[in-house]
C-alpha cells in the first residue's frame, strides 16, 4: 500500500526536478541572474489553461446540491436512481454529518480531473485520456468497457452504461459498454472557453450569489485562482497526491 | 404426349421465375432525398458520397482529443440537417430503412455503430425548448448546419 502512495508522489516530484534542472539551465546561460521558479512556474499568462471548479460548501443547500445533479441530468441526458450501484453517475450528492453535532452539509462530487488522473495510468486502450487543458475524459471511441478505470477512481466518478440506449443528445453521445463521467461541460468550454459554465454551476449561481465557481487554475488572475489565493480550498484526498482540479471551500 | 410435356414445363419454368424477380431479386437503388430547407451540403455531392467516413473519422478525434469543434464536417451538423426531428410524426431512427443514412448504408451492406451512442437525429423544437435558453442557442450554435437551418426557417 505504501509503495503505491510513492509511486504516485513520485512523478509530481520528478516533474519538479525537471523544472529546477531547467532554471539552472538558464542561470547558465544568463550568468548574473538566478531563476528559481519552481513550484508556481506553471502559473504564468499565456501557458495552457487548466480548467478547475471551486465549490463552496458553505454557500450549497441540500436543493442547491440537488439542483446540480438535475442540471447536469439534463444537459447531458441521464438519469438514474441515486441508490442504485449501476446507473449512471455523473455528479452524487454527498452529505457529510459530524456525530458530535449533527451538522449536516451537502457538496456535489464529479470527476475532479486529476492532474495526475490514475483512470488514465489504468486504461489499457488509452481512451481514458487527460486533455492538454487538464479535463480528463473517456474516448468512447476506443473505450472496451473493461472499467479499470472505474476501479482506479478514488472518487467514484466514474460509471459504465449497461443497456441500450436511445435518443442521446447531440451534445452528449453516450451508449452501451463504455465508461463515462463528468467531462467538466466539455463542449460548452470548447464554445465559450474561460467565459463558459458548466451546468452544475449555472444552476446553483444566481446573479451576484455564486457557489462554483469555473476556471483557469494556471492564470493568476482569473477569478478562481483570485479566491483560491486569498480564501483557500481543499483538495479531496489530498493525500494521494492527484491534485484534483475541483476543489471545495468550507469543509 | 412428349411435346406436350415439353411444352408445359418451360412455360411454367419461366413464370417462375419472373414471380422470383418481382418478390425477391428487384434491387431499389437509394435516393435519399435533400433536406427541404437547406441548400448546398458542406462538400459537393459527389465528394460526400465517396468520403464522407473519412471526414467524419478524422474529424470525430479531432473533436474528442483536441476540442475541435467549428469544422464543417460535424455528424451532429449531418443529423441536423438530413433528419432533423419534429419535421414529421414520425420519428425516423436509424433503424428505419428511411433514415437518410440507412438508406445507403443498406443497399451496400455497410454496417456501421455510430448511432449506438450519437444522436441519430438532429434536436426537435420541443426538445430544445426544454433545455435553458443558453443550453439551446450553444448547442444550435455548435455547428454551422443548425445556424444555416435556423436561419432558413426564420427562427
Amino acid at each position: 500500500m505504501a509503495t503505491e502512495l510513492d509511486n504516485i508522489e513520485l512523478r509530481p516530484a520528478r516533474r519538479e526536478f525537471l523544472k529546477s534542472a531547467a532554471a539552472l539551465a538558464t542561470t547558465l546561460i544568463a550568468p548574473g541572474i538566478i531563476l528559481y521558479k519552481t513550484g508556481h512556474a506553471s502559473n504564468t499568462p499565456g501557458k495552457k489553461p487548466r480548467w478547475g471548479l471551486l465549490i463552496d460548501t458553505n454557500a450549497l443547500s441540500e436543493s442547491d446540491v440537488d439542483a446540480c445533479v438535475s442540471a447536469c441530468q439534463r444537459e447531458h441526458g441521464w438519469e438514474s436512481d441515486p441508490d442504485s450501484r449501476t446507473d449512471a453517475q455523473w455528479i452524487r450528492k454527498v452529505k457529510l454529518t459530524d456525530p458530535e453535532s449533527g451538522h449536516q452539509r451537502f457538496l456535489p462530487m464529479m470527476c475532479m480531473h486529476c492532474e495526475n488522473p490514475p483512470c488514465v495510468d489504468v486504461c489499457p486502450t488509452g481512451a481514458s485520456f487527460k486533455r492538454d487543458d487538464g479535463i480528463v475524459l473517456v474516448n468512447k471511441h476506443t473505450c472496451i468497457g473493461c472499467r479499470y478505470c472505474m476501479m482506479a477512481c478514488p472518487y467514484k466518478a466514474r460509471s459504465f452504461i449497461h443497456e441500450t440506449l436511445k435518443d442521446q443528445l447531440p451534445v452528449a453521445p453516450r451508449g452501451k459498454g463504455t465508461v463515462e463521467s463528468c467531462t467538466l461541460c466539455v463542449h460548452r468550454i470548447d464554445r465559450d472557453g474561460s467565459n463558459a459554465i458548466p451546468a452544475c454551476a449555472e444552476a446553483v449561481n444566481h446573479g451576484d450569489r455564486k457557489a462554483i465557481w469555473f476556471g483557469d487554475l494556471h492564470d493568476p488572475q482569473s477569478e478562481i485562482s483570485q479566491r483560491l489565493q486569498a480564501l483557500g480550498a481543499v483538495k479531496l484526498r489530498a493525500d494521494m497526491g492527484l491534485n484534483p482540479g475541483v476543489r471545495y471551500q468550507g469543509l | 404426349m412428349l411435346a406436350c410435356l415439353f411444352g408445359v414445363v418451360p412455360v411454367g419454368s419461366v413464370i417462375a421465375v419472373d414471380e422470383a424477380a418481382s418478390s425477391f431479386g428487384e434491387v431499389v437503388i437509394p435516393s435519399p432525398t435533400k433536406p427541404a430547407d437547406a441548400s448546398d451540403c458542406v462538400e459537393p455531392v459527389d465528394v460526400m458520397r465517396r468520403d464522407h467516413m473519412k471526414f467524419l473519422m478524422h474529424q470525430r478525434d479531432a473533436t474528442v482529443l483536441e476540442g475541435e469543434r467549428d469544422s464543417k464536417y460535424s455528424l451532429v451538423g449531418c443529423m441536423d440537417c438530413h433528419n432533423p426531428a419534429g419535421v414529421s410524426e414520425e420519428i425516423i431512427r436509424y433503424e428505419n430503412p428511411k433514415h437518410f443514412c440507412a438508406e445507403c448504408h443498406a443497399y451496400t451492406s455497410v454496417k456501421i455503430d455510430c448511432f449506438e451512442c450519437h444522436a441519430d437525429r438532429g434536436l426537435a423544437r420541443s426538445e430544445q425548448s426544454s433545455l435553458t435558453p443558453n443550453a439551446r442557442s450553444r448547442v444550435l450554435s455548435a455547428h454551422t448546419f443548425s445556424q444555416k437551418l435556423e436561419q432558413a426557417r426564420g427562427d
